[in-house]
């Protein structure tokens, strides 16, 4: 059962990363909205819940909805750089980095569930 | 969220456009930094200023963002004095627009700013799901 | 796989299809020949197959469903890399079973 826990842990940390891009977006977007606060996504650790990870299709007919998209990673007020006088707390700078560390997690995650599914394949073929 | 990156992506686009009609007023002001009234005594072109509003979008579960009014604030106008100009007053002085160049150049830079950092969030969007998608790949 | 070695099943028994791609199939040697021996691998067979069809039909369904855009692209993903790993394994399987079968078949009785 290895591989398949890997496949749905990753498609879970997946769909955390796409809520914390999606976040971050809103912040950029809003950046120089008047009284808008940053905010942010509680850390996977605190989101990932292994009863739900559970849920891995467990018969090959469930349609493989990732476990995640049952209940999303809650958003709270991120920790501001500075707050400008009009009560906007956004950082584009610390923003933008946020972003493109999203980006890379995903890349890697893409990568090794890749590999994985590569060496499933061959290791039924051979 | 039913699919965050394609949230993402609609958010970066509302952000574009709100930085798109912001870049619009500031040019406007620019290209009437010096219009005085036509008519003896009246009010030249007035400073326009655009805010910005959060808007929840309940579908995508996250922040939009949209282009709010544009506000004019009641401005206490420069006067010059030029007896021969059409506008100019009973005491010659004529009204000119309370733009300030150097504060609109500003605005523009971060306008422009904002706007490449917007564009930054659709092309990471873009890459995640094109990255995705690049699973079903065989090779 | 749980498949029990041929001899020791039971006709009409067909043990359940295991959920894991690609758990490894325990095709025992066959012991005892004949009837009902045959009629275990037809229903092995027909499980195999059934199994496969189900993975692809699964991700099928997970295909159409992203095109009318009720399921985020990394659910569609997921589905049919689910629905490939599936495949093999139940191929590899199926492969397994036909070759045991026609070694089978050709022992001298």
């Amino acid at each position: 059962m290895g591989p398949l826990y890997l496949f749905s842990a990753v498609a879970r940390h997946n769909q955390w990363l796409s809520v914390r891009q999606a976040t971050i977006a809103g912040n950029i977007a809003n950046a120089n909205t008047k009284g808008f606060k940053a905010l942010d996504v509680d850390p996977f650790e605190k989101v990932v819940d292994s009863a739900r990870l559970a849920m891995a299709a467990t018969h090959a007919a469930h349609i493989g909805v990732p476990a995640a998209a049952a209940a999303g990673p809650e958003l709270r007020a991120a920790e501001a750089w500075e707050v400008t006088h009009s009560g906007n707390s956004v950082s584009l700078e610390q923003e933008l980095i946020k972003s493109s560390e999203v980006g890379r997690a995903y890349r890697l995650n893409a990568n090794v569930v890749k590999a994985f599914h590569r060496m499933l394949l061959a290791s039924a073929k051979g | 969220m039913a699919d965050p990156l394609q949230a993402t992506l609609k958010i970066g686009a509302s952000g574009l456009e709100a930085q798109s009609t912001r870049l619009r007023v500031v040019s406007e002001n620019l290209a009437n930094a010096q219009s005085t009234a036509t008519t003896s005594g009246g009010d030249p072109y007035t400073r326009k200023i655009l805010s910005f509003e959060a808007e929840f979008d309940d579908a995508l579960g996250a922040n939009l963002v949209r282009a709010g009014n544009i506000e004019q604030p009641r401005p206490s106008f420069r006067l010059n004095h030029d007896p021969s100009h059409p506008a100019a007053d009973a005491n010659g002085y004529v009204k000119l627009p309370n733009v300030d160049i150097l504060v609109e150049l500003t605005d523009m830079r971060e306008a422009n700013r904002s706007y490449e950092a917007n564009l930054q969030v659709v092309k990471q969007a873009r890459e995640m799901i094109a990255l995705t998608i690049d699973l079903l790949r065989s090779t | 796989m749980n498949i029990d070695p041929i001899g020791a099943a039971t006709p009409g028994s067909t043990a359940a299809v295991a959920e894991s791609p690609l758990a490894t199939a325990g095709v025992g040697p066959p012991s005892v020949l004949g009837e009902a021996g045959r009629a275990d691998f037809a229903g092995l067979l027909g499980q195999m197959l059934s199994s496969l069809a189900g993975a692809l039909r699964a991700g099928e369904a997970a295909s159409l469903a992203g095109l009318k855009g009720q399921v985020p692209v990394a659910g569609v993903v997921e589905a049919v890399m689910t629905a490939e790993q599936t495949l093999q394994g139940a191929i590899a399987v199926r492969d397994k079973v036909v070759a045991a079968y026609l070694e089978l078949s050709r022992m001298q009785i």
